[in-house]
């Protein structure tokens, strides 16, 4: 039997759920008001994810704003099976992936680079941030497409049938940088710092 | 198992769990409204919208339609050795609405369908125009052949839209519908080179062969 708090929560869900909706077809409709309410609904999110995907943070900056002008762009066609947020989230790995594209060059090069985007991560962690810094620091190094797989599988929780069709790339290919992530990060991080965790 | 791979194991779901820990959330260090606010702001309504950072290929597109036509028109008159005649000029359709025969055109229906630039739905309704009318003239099975390619091409080009539906920017699908186009680019220029063959008079030289978007020169 559902306790009286788990109902007021599904309530509560059920009625932001409704709202999105509404702000969605508002937006759809023109209203530039409705959407920027999605924008401060969905910004911190879409912005971690460019932030992470890209180790740098004017870039991820550029990102966020083109995925929210491409998604208000496209809104007339969104189909609502599924969820704004993740269809957003969707538009926001093609941003990533178009901006890389269109320099043709590897984001997030340079020790002060990364620095910069593991402190701005870690100031927002909420467990151990000076332990979530040495892991941004290392997630920020890794190479472009190792980084990728391990954002969206590691962190945001796709399969990687989900990312390896966000990334454009075989599932194979994807299962291979996830595994390279995860060794070079090790190798970054030290194994030291993994039997001190065991411990 | 082994030890090394149970140490290995283990490693791994620790920095799964780590990185489990890690925020989904970080607000932009400033606010990033005002930019977006003054992109969207263009155009009040976010229907079809010409996406102007992401049309240069449509526009390419456009430009070599146009080429395309110029040239094709400007065989036909040299094969018939007059001067065209007003009638014979089809007049660029003011609006979608006045588009030529859709069994030869590819619709244009979504994504960046939906953003293709007017000036290239225009110039390709004027060249389809034309072609219909050569069209007419061809043998059953070079036509059956046309109809069925293009047919082709309307359906993947249909598909790579309601793809685009779901993943709008995707770069894959942007580069497929492209390279559709340009292949309905090919098949029209075929139809102008197999109309003109059959008049006993060559067309579409490397110098008046259209470019594609690319810049590059296409080879039919």
């Amino acid at each position: 039997m559902a306790h009286a708090g788990e109902v007021v929560d599904e309530l509560q869900r059920v009625r932001e759920a409704a709202e999105e909706r509404r702000l969605v077809t508002s937006a759809a409709d023109g209203s530039s008001v409705a959407f920027e309410q999605l924008y401060r609904r969905h910004s911190a999110r879409i912005h971690a994810l460019c932030l992470r995907m890209t180790g740098n943070v004017a870039t991820a900056e550029d990102c966020t704003q083109e995925a929210f002008v491409q998604a208000w762009r496209n809104l007339p066609r969104f189909e609502t099976r599924s969820a704004f947020g993740t269809w957003l989230h969707r538009i926001a790995v093609n941003a990533v992936l178009q901006q890389a594209r269109r320099r043709g060059e590897s984001l997030g090069a340079g020790d002060s680079v990364e620095r910069e985007v593991a402190d701005v991560l870690a100031d927002h962690a909420t467990v151990d941030p000076g332990r979530s810094r040495d892991l941004e620091t290392a997630i920020a190094g890794l190479p472009p497409g190792a980084r990728h797989v391990l954002v969206l599988v590691g962190i945001y929780g796709h399969s990687h049938e989900e990312a390896s069709q966000l990334l454009g790339i075989a599932v194979g290919t994807c299962k291979a940088q996830l595994h390279r992530a995860r060794a070079l990060l090790s190798a970054r991080l030290g194994e030291r710092e993994w039997n001190h965790d065991a411990g | 198992m082994t030890q090394d791979e149970r140490t290995a194991q283990d490693a791994a779901a620790r920095l799964d769990a780590r990185l489990g820990e890690l925020p989904l959330e970080l607000a932009p260090g400033r606010d990033l409204w005002p930019g977006i606010a003054a992109r969207i702001d263009e155009r009040a309504q976010p229907v079809a919208s010409t996406a102007r950072r992401a049309t240069w290929p449509w526009q390419a597109a456009a430009a070599v339609v146009l080429v395309a036509g110029s040239s094709l028109l400007t065989a036909s008159l040299l094969d018939r050795g007059v001067l065209m005649q007003q009638s014979a000029v089809p007049a660029v359709p003011a609006s979608a609405d006045a588009a030529p025969d859709a069994a030869v055109a590819i619709p244009a229906a979504f994504g960046p369908a939906g953003q293709l630039d007017p000036e290239y739905v225009a110039a390709r309704g004027q060249l389809t125009q034309v072609l219909n009318q050569r069209i007419a003239a061809l043998p059953t099975s070079a036509r059956a052949k046309l109809e069925f390619n293009l047919g082709e091409l309307r359906r993947a080009a249909d598909e790579i839209n309601a793809a685009l539906a779901e993943q709008p920017g995707d770069p894959l699908l942007e580069e497929l519908l492209l390279k559709t186009y340009q292949d309905e680019l090919a098949v029209l220029s075929n139809i102008g080179q197999l109309t003109n063959s059959l008049a006993n008079a060559p067309v579409n030289s490397p110098a008046n062969m259209p470019a594609s978007p690319t810049g590059e020169r296409m080879q039919l």
